[in-house]
């Protein structure tokens, strides 16, 4: 059983009413009479027992329920069997943050478009619904093919949170569940781009007013210590106020007693973004907001307190003095970076001689030979980037295995072997590299090649569309858990994920126990900027006309049929009964 | 009640009657002093009752045969069921009358008997019914045919007086001979309350029998009204032919009018001014 029209279920809600005439009409005050025969109409049936005067107001209240669930089931359009007429919709609802920006009355976009919605479902008789929302990657809110109601349920639970993207992979989409020809519709708050070409079915709506806004475009949060900086971007798109209080409240951290909230007058520039830095001591969670405006969303932001999770270091035996005493120099002012226990295998970035097995070796074997340049590195890799090596003297020795990556002459000075392990072949007793500064940026660039490959999100603070980078290690189970539930995560090392759908916070769990966390913060300079936004209909230019109008021919009459049957019976009834 | 009772009389009809010792003419041969008959002697008859002149004249035993004077039973049988109890006034008046006729008759020198034909088949005589009517209860849930079914046999008596409504669906031609049997004289002594006689109308009521609890759902409109005085003097015209084929006499009485307006009107079939049997 099916319904064209499941609102018309509403009238069944008369059976209140008149299961409640029936019971008010049974506590009708009663008048004791003598002798009840002399009002009775002597009836030859009814001299053959009071079953049937019992039962009458009984009967008559079941008669008219039966009434009444007809005509519901009338106004339902039932259909008992499949040849109902089905009528298909698709609607695909605009998921960018922008979205939820208020009009002038109060309501957001998104909430016009939920009225749309179901209009557009009423108005076109739809039997099936089917809802995606866009996104950097499309969803499907209910369906294929959904009951109307249980659609326009999940349009009211969707929120719009997500980044700027581009809608048409998810109107091709649409039609692909569409098929050629079918309806869809469209609510955003822009109007198409002009020489976008859309799907012939596709109505455009875009529901959006043009307005100024002040938001924050970027947030980052650094922890040193005890000390956190945060640094903060707020910009102003259209003819907004020139200047806005930004408020920052530091919640109490770990062995803090209280925390801290500065209030701090940003002028706002007309073009660009305005930077604030603040510090705190022992702050935990940061809460930024700006002034309530039309697009709040974009004005508040936490910013947690992420746990410090340094990389160990260990100088194996075997390193020659030079070496040695370059490498503690290098690491004493390293941050984020502790000496390691040895014996320990996980996560460590050991340093060692030369022919060992060593995360980085440096050191030489065989005869040195000093090389002045010219240098060959191979653009791009990074873990040569800023490394200036005009002006160094390099001794070398026996060429290190591995893929070169630094070469004078014949001679490999820095190699990387297919499993990380890097080689720098460098006598630092006859070089003057280490008192360049090529020496400390090359070092910084290996800490930074270990810390991506550190177990846990390689960044922790993220913006709407950034995506997701997780460092995973084989052979454990890893899984991901999103504000809209869990997932697992397949791979081992870097994993690239897909930009989250929207803000929010990100666990990382291996085996059920959390190893990391990031936070996606709901700002997107591009949703925040909502002066191109704006209202516009855009019809389309070919729908199959079956499609164009609901099918009233289709509709079952019985329960018409069955709602007279139930009112002469009951009026045959009601009648005797008087 | 006791300004009304010495200065009435029950009206015996005029026939032998069975009883007690008394002063009525009984419908037994006795030794009272009025002459009856006479008849040829049988063996075992009283010898001091052969008319000697006339068996000095005939040469026959001839008997003179007298008649008992007896005081007659005087029967009251009084409807208890709810019916009775429609309003305050409808029993008190059904007790009101059941009681004068004790009391009368008591004063007349009869035996009343009081039966109520109730839950329970209740008897009494003598002084003891004034009590009885006081404590009178009309419960009986079903009318008054069923309650005779559960009363002892009645018994013969000269005067059988029954109040009741007599608003019930029964046969009533069946009734009225079934108490007028044994009795010399039959009385059917109907109460009716105002809403008996004429309902008021006004709105939609659910009309529930006093006796049955059974409800009907009706809208009291003028023509309902108009039915029922229909089916109402229907059924009384039923109930008084009734009563005359079995040598009775129906007197309905409201329950609006006092006692003496009754007994000066309604009732003046029953009750005999000054006395006298």
């Amino acid at each position: 059983m099916s319904f064209g029209f499941p609102w018309g279920l509403l009238a069944l809600g008369a059976l209140v009413p008149l299961v409640a005439a029936y019971f008010l009409r049974r506590r009708q005050k009663p008048v004791v009479v003598s002798a009840l025969f002399l009002w009775r109409t002597p009836r030859p049936r009814a001299e053959a027992g009071p079953r049937w005067e019992r039962f009458t107001r009984e009967s008559s209240l079941l008669l008219e329920a039966l009434a009444v669930v007809a005509a519901a089931l009338f106004l339902a359009d039932v259909r008992l069997a499949e040849p109902a007429r089905r009528h298909h919709l698709v609607l695909v609802v605009d998921g960018s943050l922008s979205m939820s920006a208020r009009g002038p009355d109060g309501t957001t976009v998104l909430e016009r478009a939920r009225r749309e919605a179901a209009k557009r479902v009423e108005e076109a008789g739809a039997t099936h619904v089917t809802v995606l929302a866009t996104g950097l990657s499309p969803r499907l809110l209910a369906g294929p093919e959904a009951e109307p109601s249980k659609a326009l349920a999940s349009l009211e639970d969707f929120q719009a949170r997500g980044a700027d993207h581009d809608p048409m992979p998810t109107l091709l989409w649409a039609q692909e569940l569409a098929g050629s020809g079918r309806p869809m519709a469209f609510f955003t708050d822009v109007a198409p781009r002009e020489g976008l070409v859309l799907p012939p079915s596709l109505r455009w709506t875009a529901l959006g007013v043009a307005r100024d806004n002040v938001g924050l475009v970027s947030a980052r949060r650094r922890d040193e210590g005890r000390e956190t900086t945060v640094t903060l971007w707020v910009a102003r798109f259209g003819g907004g106020p020139a200047s806005v209080d930004l408020q920052v409240r530091a919640l109490p951290g770990v062995g803090a007693k209280e925390g801290a909230t500065r209030v701090e007058h940003v002028a706002l520039p007309e073009e660009g973004t305005a930077t604030v830095r603040l510090t705190f001591q022992g702050a935990g969670d940061v809460e930024v907001s700006l002034p309530d405006d039309d697009l709040p969303e974009d004005g508040h932001v936490t910013l947690p307190a992420a746990g410090t999770r340094p990389l160990e270091v260990r100088l194996a035996q075997g390193l020659g003095a030079p070496e040695r005493d370059a490498l503690e120099r290098f690491l004493q002012s390293t941050p984020e970076v502790a000496p390691g226990a040895a014996g320990e295998e996980r996560e460590v970035l050991l340093f060692g001689p030369q022919g060992t097995d060593a995360r980085v070796t440096v050191g030489t074997t065989g005869t040195p030979r000093s090389f002045v340049g010219p240098f060959f590195a191979e653009k791009g890799h990074p873990l040569l980037d800023d490394v200036q090596l005009s002006g160094v003297r390099w001794t070398a020795g026996t060429n290190p295995p591995g893929r070169p990556l630094v070469t004078a002459g014949e001679a490999v000075l820095v190699s990387e072997e297919e499993d990380g392990r890097v080689h720098v072949n460098v006598d630092l007793s006859r070089s003057n590299v280490q008192r360049v500064s090529a020496w400390p940026v090359l070092l910084a660039n290996v800490v930074r090649q270990a810390r991506r490959t550190h177990e846990g999100f390689t960044r922790r603070q993220l913006l709407l569309g950034e995506p997701l980078e997780v460092v995973t290690e084989p052979g454990a189970r890893y899984t991901l858990v999103e504000p809209s539930g869990r997932r697992p995560v397949f791979g081992a090392g870097t994993v690239g994920l897909p930009p989250p759908a929207g803000p929010g916070r990100f666990v990382l769990e291996r085996e059920g126990d959390a190893v990391d966390t990031a936070v996606v913060l709901p700002l997107d300079a591009r949703e925040s900027d909502l002066r191109g936004r704006g209202s516009v209909d855009v019809a389309a230019r070919e729908v199959d006309s079956e499609d164009a109008r609901p099918h009233d021919s289709d509709r079952a009459w019985w329960p018409l049929v069955l709602l007279l049957s139930a009112l002469l019976a009951d009026f045959y009834v009601t009648r005797r009964g008087g | 009640m006791a300004r009304l009772a010495p200065g009435l009389s029950l009206a015996l009809p005029r026939v032998p009657h069975r009883g007690r010792v008394g002063e009525v003419r009984a419908a037994s041969t006795g030794s009272s002093m009025e002459l009856h008959d006479f008849r040829a002697y049988q063996p075992g008859d009283d010898l001091r009752q052969l008319d000697w002149n006339a068996v000095a004249r005939t040469d026959e035993l001839i008997l003179r045969v007298r008649q008992d004077e007896v005081s007659p039973r005087v029967e009251v049988v009084v409807d208890a069921s709810r019916s009775m109890a429609l309003s305050e006034r409808k029993g008190a008046c059904a007790r009101e009358v059941a009681l004068l006729v004790c009391e009368v008759a008591a004063r007349q020198g009869l035996s009343p008997t009081l039966r109520v034909a109730g839950v329970r088949g209740e008897q009494v005589q003598g002084p003891s019914c004034r009590a009885a009517l006081r404590a009178l209860e009309f419960e009986a849930r079903d009318d008054l045919v069923a309650a005779l079914g559960r009363m002892a046999p009645p018994r013969p008596c000269g005067l059988r007086v029954v109040v009741s409504d007599f608003l019930f669906e029964a046969d009533l031609a069946a009734l009225c001979a079934r108490l007028s049997r044994g009795a010399a004289g039959l009385f059917l002594a109907q109460v009716l309350d105002a809403e008996d006689l004429s309902p008021s109308g006004g709105e939609g009521a659910r009309l529930v029998d006093s006796e049955s609890g059974a409800a009907l759902e009706e809208l009291l409109t003028q023509d309902v009204l108009a039915a029922y005085a229909r089916r109402f003097t229907e059924h009384q015209r039923s109930l008084r032919g009734a009563a005359l084929r079995a040598r009775g006499t129906l007197l309905t009485a409201s329950a609006e009018h006092p006692l003496e307006a009754l007994v000066a009107g309604a009732l003046r079939p029953l009750f005999v001014a000054g006395g006298g049997a």
